[in-house]
C-alpha cells in the first residue's frame, strides 16, 4: 500500500508561502526610500554589528530583512557578482537590474524547487548617473521582483508601514525629512525607536567613486532634530 | 555569471583570490614576456609625514612604447601600489589588488590592515611568476592607520614581502635609484626633502638607465610624485614635478652635467 497521499500544488505553494512569511515577520523591517540627492536605507535593527545593509558596488546597496544567515549569504553573493562584472568588463556595466533578477531566480527555483523556501526577502537599490534612473528594486521570498517608484518596504508588518510612509511623504524631500518619515512609519503611533536601535545608510554623490555611508548614530539625532 | 554562491564548507570568504580560485577565473595566462612593454624605476620613502613615492612614465619594449605610463596607483585611499615588470600583467596585478582590498571590506564590513594588503599580494607574486615565467614585481606602501606612521613593503621574484624601515625601490633603475638614496636617506626627512631626494633617484635613473625616462621637457611629462599620509593618498600636480625636476636639471646644467661630490 502506498504511503503517498495527493496534494494539489495549490496546496504546496500556500504552504511554503506561509512558511515564508512567517519566518519573515518574526524580524524587523526596512524602509528604503530616494530622497532629493540620494537614497536612504532605514533598519530597525538592534544589533550594531549585524548589519541588514551593506554596500555592493559604487552605486548599489543591498537590504535584507528574514534570516540572518539567508540573506547575508545573498549580500555576499551580490558583492561577489558585482566585484566579478565590473573586473571583467566595466565599473559602469555593474548594473541593479541584473542582480535584482539573479536574486529573483534563486528566491523563485528555492521557493519552488528546494527543500525549504528562504525566508528573506531583499532590496537591491542604486544610485542613478547620467542616463542610469535611481532604482529599487524588491524581490520577495517567492522571487516575485517589483520596481518600486519612490520608496519601498521589506519585511513582516510591509502594508501598514507603507501605507504610513506613503501618507507622510507624497513628495520627494531632503535626506533628514526623509530619515524622519522613514523612522516614523517603522515606529508607528504607538511607540518611538531609540536611536542605538536603527541602522542607516545612504547612497549618495560625495564626489568619490564610492557612494555608500553608514550615518552613525550620533550623525542621525542630529539629522533627526 | 551567475549569482556566485557557496555553501558554508566551500565559501571562499572575503578573499577575492580565493574566490576567483574557487570558480574557476584566473589571472591571464600566457608567456607575454616579448609582447608586453615593460615599466621600469619606481622610489619609495619614509619621511616624517608618512611615505612619498615618485615613478618615471616611459614603457619600453625594445624601443619606447608609451611615455606616460601611471606605475603608481591608490589601492585604497591610504594605500599606494607600485609595479615593474610587463606593463600588462602589472596593469592587471593593480585592478586585481585595488579589487581585492576593496571586495575585502564590502564582504567583512571592515578594511584590511596595511601588513593584511601586503601579506596578501604574496601569492599573487609566487602565482604570475612562478606559473606565467614572467617578472611583475610591485611595491606597497601607504599611511597605517593603527600604528600611526608610513610602511613600505617590497617584494623578492617569490613573492617573499619584505618590510623596509627606510626606502625601496622596483625596476631596471634600481642601481642608480637606490645608490643616491643611499647616499642621501636620513631617517629623519621632512615631506619636501623626501620628494627631492626621491626626484633625484628618478632622475639619476633616467639619466643611466635606458629603459627608464627622466623628466621629458618638450611634451611637458614629468615622473609621478605621490605622497599618503594621515590624510590619505595624494598625487602631486604634475607642475609641481616640474618644478622639482627643473630645479634638478638647472643645477646639473650649471656643474656641466656632473654631481660634482654631492646630492646636487
Amino acid at each position: 500500500m502506498s504511503n503517498f497521499y495527493y496534494v494539489p500544488q495549490e496546496q504546496i505553494m500556500k504552504d511554503r508561502a506561509e512558511f515564508a512569511q512567517k519566518g519573515i515577520a518574526r524580524g524587523r523591517s526596512i524602509v528604503a526610500a530616494i530622497y532629493d540627492q540620494g537614497v536612504v536605507l532605514v533598519a530597525e535593527n538592534p544589533s550594531a554589528s549585524l548589519y541588514k545593509i551593506s554596500e555592493v558596488y559604487d552605486r548599489l546597496a543591498f537590504a535584507g530583512v528574514g534570516k540572518y544567515n539567508e540573506f547575508d549569504r545573498l549580500r555576499e553573493a551580490g558583492i561577489r557578482w558585482a566585484d566579478t562584472t565590473g573586473f571583467t568588463y566595466s565599473r559602469e556595466d555593474v548594473e541593479a537590474r541584473a542582480l535584482a533578477n539573479y536574486y529573483a531566480q534563486y528566491l523563485g527555483d528555492t521557493f519552488s524547487n528546494g527543500s525549504k523556501p528562504l525566508e528573506v526577502e531583499v532590496l537591491v537599490a542604486q544610485l542613478g548617473s547620467g542616463s542610469r534612473p535611481t532604482k529599487l528594486y524588491r524581490i520577495g521570498y517567492e522571487g516575485t521582483i517589483s520596481d518600486e517608484a519612490r520608496f519601498a518596504v521589506l519585511g513582516g508588518d510591509a502594508e501598514s508601514i507603507r501605507a504610513r510612509f506613503a501618507y507622510a511623504s507624497i513628495e520627494i524631500a531632503p535626506l533628514a525629512t526623509t530619515l524622519q518619515r522613514a523612522i516614523s512609519a517603522l515606529a508607528g503611533p504607538d511607540r518611538t525607536i531609540a536611536s542605538v536601535d536603527l541602522e542607516v545608510a545612504i547612497l549618495e554623490d560625495r564626489g568619490s567613486r564610492r557612494t555608500f555611508s553608514r550615518i552613525a548614530e550620533a550623525d542621525f539625532d542630529r539629522l533627526r532634530a | 555569471m551567475g549569482l556566485p554562491l557557496f555553501d558554508a564548507t566551500s565559501d571562499p570568504g572575503p578573499s577575492f583570490l580565493a574566490f576567483a580560485n574557487a570558480s574557476g577565473l584566473t589571472l591571464s595566462a600566457g608567456h607575454e614576456r616579448d609582447l608586453s612593454p615593460h615599466a621600469t624605476t619606481v622610489v619609495a620613502l619614509r619621511c616624517d609625514s608618512g611615505v612619498v613615492m615618485v615613478a618615471d612614465r616611459q614603457a619600453t619594449g625594445g624601443y619606447i612604447a608609451s611615455r606616460d605610463v601611471r606605475k603608481i596607483e591608490a589601492a585604497d585611499s591610504f594605500t599606494g601600489i607600485a609595479i615593474s615588470g610587463s606593463a600588462a600583467m602589472g596593469i592587471e596585478f593593480i585592478r586585481f589588488a585595488q579589487l581585492s582590498f576593496e571586495h575585502y571590506e564590502k564582504m567583512s564590513e571592515m578594511a584590511l590592515s596595511l601588513e593584511g594588503k601586503a601579506n596578501y599580494l604574496s601569492p599573487l607574486i609566487r602565482y604570475n611568476n612562478f606559473s606565467l615565467g614572467l617578472m611583475v614585481l610591485p611595491m606597497l606602501a601607504g599611511w597605517d592607520q593603527s600604528r600611526r606612521q608610513g610602511r613600505i613593503f617590497e617584494y623578492d621574484g617569490a613573492g617573499g614581502c619584505y618590510e623596509r624601515s627606510d626606502f625601496a625601490t622596483i625596476g631596471s633603475g634600481t642601481p642608480f635609484a637606490e645608490s643616491t638614496l643611499r647616499l642621501g636617506f636620513r631617517s629623519d626627512l621632512t615631506q619636501s626633502e623626501a620628494l627631492e631626494l626621491a626626484a633625484l633617484a628618478i632622475y639619476e635613473a633616467g639619466d643611466n638607465d635606458p629603459s627608464t625616462g627622466g623628466p621629458d621637457f618638450v611634451r611637458n611629462l614629468f615622473p609621478m610624485m605621490v605622497t599618503i599620509t594621515e590624510a590619505g593618498f595624494e598625487e602631486l600636480p604634475q607642475e609641481f614635478a616640474a618644478t622639482t625636476f627643473r630645479t634638478i636639471l638647472e643645477r646639473r646644467t650649471a656643474s656641466g652635467g656632473m654631481a660634482g661630490g654631492t646630492l646636487r
